[in-house]
């Protein structure tokens, strides 16, 4: 038993008439590692499939089941079809939109700061790697005890804002009221934490390095000499950004978008600290109902996976996209 | 001339801003009191030493975080190493799908992925283990050395593999003798990636381990509810620490640049 | 016979025939060429001569051994590739011996080999040298080293002087032909490189399109090529379309006197071939047909000068080497060019132009 060379035999990986050890052992530890593979990246998948059909029963516990009840509850509301409840919609709504925006406003803020590391030396190109994997190795729940402490209203920010007297300033100038109606401040001084902008923010900030690093190989490999020929034709750097640059790497931008948003679909921690209660994501209502305080775990399978699909329609989408790009 | 000037600022100004909560949880771990003040107010290092020789829960904390860190890290190296290898081998649909799957806890939201893993472990006994905790994280994070090791194996010159071959290496002692030492700075750096990702991961961790242990991250999550305290603070501080330290080995040792995508240097 | 044998090899990659219809037999102790263009085959054929590649037919001979199914690691035919594939994780020493170290030879026994073969290779003192710390040709003679290791009955070269700059090629060419009648081994060189070929080869195979054009001692290949591939391939010629005519051959309005035409029937068409360093220039009393020229260009490139004509059956070009004749000669010239009868080749013309 040789293998077979492929038509580009003389570039196969490995030599094919090498074949010369034991090919018996091989079929068994591929068997294994299907196993292992199946059985820790799938199964959970399937799990979470199958108890969303159940239902819950009496206390915390809950039960197999074939029934589409909790489906029908995420989409139109338990009391379906007297009324429509769409609670579990707009959390869904909500999780699209925190997502969207964060992750569009992390890749605007990104790219050009990929852009000119990946000018840089390549020793500088080490330093700036390891500063960002770094702070990207910093846990959600530290980045968010930051954010909470800089813009906590006794000790942050808005601390900052009083003390400096730009708080009065905003008052005489007519913008805090404006503030007022973006939910970024009380009646006596300006207030960060629980509105959106903090959650978008956070969340930003959250996959910034993340963006850095999925724009890193598609940047650092993009030929300056094209930028530099545009340049000797007479083009500005706003000229060569827009018809050189953003061209090329339009791709790898919006599929890091696309990544982003995905990951972003499932963030918790950031949500519940700085989110207001009634805009609230789905991923909270699946912490809740799964471990929280609703505790109804088929609920929160079925949540989860809408989730999952959700997520999975724009990986997909993502999938066709550098698909019909390559063609 | 100001457009060089407009970037180095630019730069700078985005070093900041990604330093600033990371300044801020630093110094506040400085703090003497019990509450979080930024500046901290009577600095001292005594919170140092709480986190991690007199409080028990911490030090107990820190311990599952390491076990569970290093041993997931190591054994995604494992499982990650025969994927990576039958993919750059031959490159078949299965071995694609193999990887594909591999990857996948990665690359949807990990709460999705811990709810599931949740369930799974709970059905087999081992919710709240540590060793579920370890193959969780390896699970999570398998995707990380999939795609370094692969990295490495593609900068494998194939006359290298002939040459060996006709020097009477078979396929294994080619791979131990050939493959495995030229791919070393990949596998290391596979392993400190998953190994720092998984020090700091919290959710799938929430689900996995059902209140039955903590590491560092459930401690600290815990403790929000409660109200930060500068101990807290102490855990970041060392998480960061970690991390520079970690990703400056590899940085020294390897090729950083080339590891995150960038071309090989043309020497 | 000790040597190697291959009948009836070919290749196929899909519908394409890489490889075709390949009987050769290299003598123990000869060196071969594999000359041919890129994509002619030949390194193709020496892949599959080190195991690298499994014909899709035929069958390789060792001593009268089948060794077709033999994998490469059980061959052990030392190979030196194109680019040396030296392992940089080890040192000089460590990947000359590698092949004894895996073999299970004792570390003595193998320090020993090593250091022999070193010198014989001419690095007697660079063992303990990183591979990265290497000129050309210094990795040149490591990868000759390593491959003989493992005391091969065949020693396969791929290309082994494209990575040399050319100064130094020649004298590795001269070197590494010295090295292998030393050692006496049955050695297979793949080039596409005519002169290296002359200059160390036993026997050429001259190779094109997975088909072998031709097989001899470089003498004949040069002097007998037997088609016009060949001819043009080795050396240089001048070509001219032509139908064969009472003895002779054709070409426009002139008609040519040629030897090699008797072999022809009359009608044939053919293709008259001639080195340029044949045809003799204002000569009198030379034999054969002579034609009015005309200088267009004139190439001295010190050795010998290239002496572009235009004349009446077309251009051509004659070479002189020096001290081979004081005369000069300027563009816009008026010349006669005498064409010796016996040193015109003709081969067929199958409708298509030559090579």
């Amino acid at each position: 038993m040789s293998a077979v060379s492929e038509p580009e035999g003389i570039a196969a990986p490995v030599p094919a008439a090498a074949e010369g050890n034991t090919p018996s052992r091989w079929p068994l530890a591929q068997v294994g590692l299907w196993a292992v593979i199946l059985f820790l990246c799938l199964t959970p998948f399937i799990l979470i499939f199958a108890i969303s059909f159940g239902h819950k029963i009496e206390g915390a516990s809950w039960e197999w089941a074939f029934s589409l009840a909790n489906y029908q509850r995420v989409f139109v509301g338990a009391n379906w079809p007297e009324e429509v409840t769409a609670l579990y919609l707009q959390k869904l709504y909500y999780s699209l939109y925190y997502a969207v925006i964060a992750s569009v406003l992390a890749v605007i803020t990104a790219f050009p700061f990929t852009y000119l590391v990946t000018g840089r030396s390549r020793r500088a190109q080490s330093a700036w790697l390891v500063f960002i994997l770094s702070s990207l190795s910093l846990s959600e729940v530290f980045i968010v005890m930051g954010w909470d402490v800089l813009l906590s209203n006794r000790s942050g920010l808005p601390m900052v804002f009083k003390a400096t007297g730009l708080t009065d300033w905003l008052k005489q100038v007519g913008w805090f009221d404006t503030l007022r109606d973006w939910g970024l401040a009380n009646p006596r001084n300006v207030k960060f934490k629980t509105s959106v902008s903090a959650t978008v923010l956070t969340m930003s900030y959250l996959v910034w390095p993340y963006a850095v690093i999925l724009l890193y190989p598609p940047l650092s490999r993009l030929d300056r000499s094209m930028v530099e020929a545009a340049r000797t034709m007479g083009a500005g750097p706003w000229t060569v950004l827009r018809t050189v640059i953003l061209p090329t790497v339009r791709l790898p931008l919006m599929g890091s978008v696309l990544l982003l948003f995905v990951f972003l679909l499932g963030v918790y921690v950031a949500v519940t600290v700085f989110a207001e209660p009634a805009k609230q994501t789905m991923a909270v209502s699946v912490y809740e109902a799964v471990r929280g305080n609703t505790l109804n775990a088929p609920f929160g399978a079925a949540q989860a996976m809408v989730l999952l699909v959700t997520a999975g329609i724009f990986l997909a989408l993502g999938q066709w996209m550098s698909r019909r790009a390559a063609s | 001339m100001i457009l060089r000037v407009l970037s180095s600022l630019f730069l700078a100004l985005s070093a900041v801003m990604l330093s600033l909560p990371i300044v801020v949880v630093s110094a506040a771990a400085l703090n003497s009191g019990r509450t979080m003040f930024f500046p901290p107010r009577e600095p001292t290092l005594e919170r140092f030493y709480e986190f991690f020789v007199s409080e028990q829960v911490w030090v107990e904390a820190l311990t599952n975080s390491m076990i569970i860190a290093f041993g997931s890290a190591a054994l995604a190296v494992l499982i990650a190493w025969p994927i990576a290898y039958s993919l750059w081998a031959r490159g078949s649909r299965a071995s694609k799908v193999l990887a594909g799957l591999g990857s996948m806890p990665f690359a949807l939201p990990p709460i999705v992925f811990g709810v599931g893993l949740g369930f799974l472990w709970s059905f087999l006994g081992g919710l709240g283990a540590i060793w579920s905790g370890v193959a969780s994280h390896a699970a999570l994070f398998l995707a990380l050395p999939i795609v370094t090791i692969s990295i490495g194996l593609q900068s494998i010159d194939r006359s290298h593999l002939d040459a060996a071959a006709t020097m009477g290496a078979t396929r294994a002692v080619t791979f131990r003798t050939v493959i495995l030492p030229q791919t070393i700075p990949y596998t290391v750096s596979g392993f400190f990636f998953a190994l720092v990702l998984s020090f700091n991961e919290f959710i799938v961790m929430f689900f996995v381990s059902a209140s039955s242990y903590s590491t560092v991250t459930l401690q600290i999550f815990n403790s929000l509810r409660n109200g930060y305290t500068p101990t807290m603070a102490v855990a970041a501080v060392t998480f960061i620490v970690v991390s520079v330290v970690v990703f400056s080995a590899v940085a020294r040792w390897g090729d950083l640049p080339r590891l995150m995508g960038a071309e090989p240097t043309k020497s | 016979m000790n040597g190697l044998r291959l009948g009836n090899v070919y290749k196929a990659f899909g519908s394409v025939r890489a490889v075709e219809n390949i009987n050769l037999d290299f003598a123990e102790g000869e060196l071969t060429a594999l000359l041919g263009p890129s994509g002619c085959g030949k390194t193709t054929l020496l892949r599959m001569i080190a195991g690298l590649e499994e014909p899709s037919g035929g069958a390789i001979l060792l001593g009268g051994r089948d060794i077709t199914a033999l994998p490469a690691h059980k061959r052990r035919f030392g190979m030196v590739f194109q680019s040396f594939a030296l392992f940089p994780h080890l040192t000089v020493r460590e990947n000359v011996v590698y092949s004894l170290v895996i073999s299970g030879t004792s570390k003595a026994e193998a320090m020993d080999t090593g250091e022999r073969l070193l010198d014989l290779v001419q690095l007697k003192g660079y063992g303990d040298r990183r591979i990265g710390e290497l000129s050309g040709g210094q990795r040149q003679r490591v990868a000759i080293a390593r491959a003989l290791a493992q005391e091969p009955e065949v020693f396969l070269l791929d290309e082994p002087m494209s990575a040399l700059d050319a100064k130094l090629r020649e004298d590795m060419q001269v070197e590494l032909r010295l090295l292998q009648q030393r050692l006496g081994i049955t050695t297979i060189v793949v080039t596409h490189d005519q002169r290296e070929a002359m200059t160390m080869a036993d026997k050429i195979v001259v190779m094109s399109q997975g088909r072998v054009e031709q097989v001899g001692p470089p003498q004949d290949i040069y002097h007998k090529p037997e088609n016009a591939f060949v001819a043009d391939f080795i050396g240089k010629a001048n070509f001219f379309d032509g139908v064969v005519e009472q003895g002779g051959v054709r070409v426009g309005d002139t008609l040519l006197e040629l030897d090699a035409a008797a072999r022809f029937l009359s009608g044939s068409p053919v293709q008259v071939a001639f080195r340029p360093e044949m045809p003799h220039l204002d000569a009198e009393a030379v034999p054969g047909s002579r034609l009015q020229a005309k200088v267009t260009f004139v190439r001295d490139v010190g050795p010998v000068r290239d002496i572009h004509l235009q004349t009446e059956i077309g251009p051509m070009v004659v070479e002189y080497a020096r001290g081979e004749t004081d005369r000069s000669f300027a563009v816009g010239q008026e010349t006669a060019v005498t064409l010796p009868p016996d040193r015109l080749l003709a081969f067929p013309r199958t409708g298509q132009a030559a090579a």
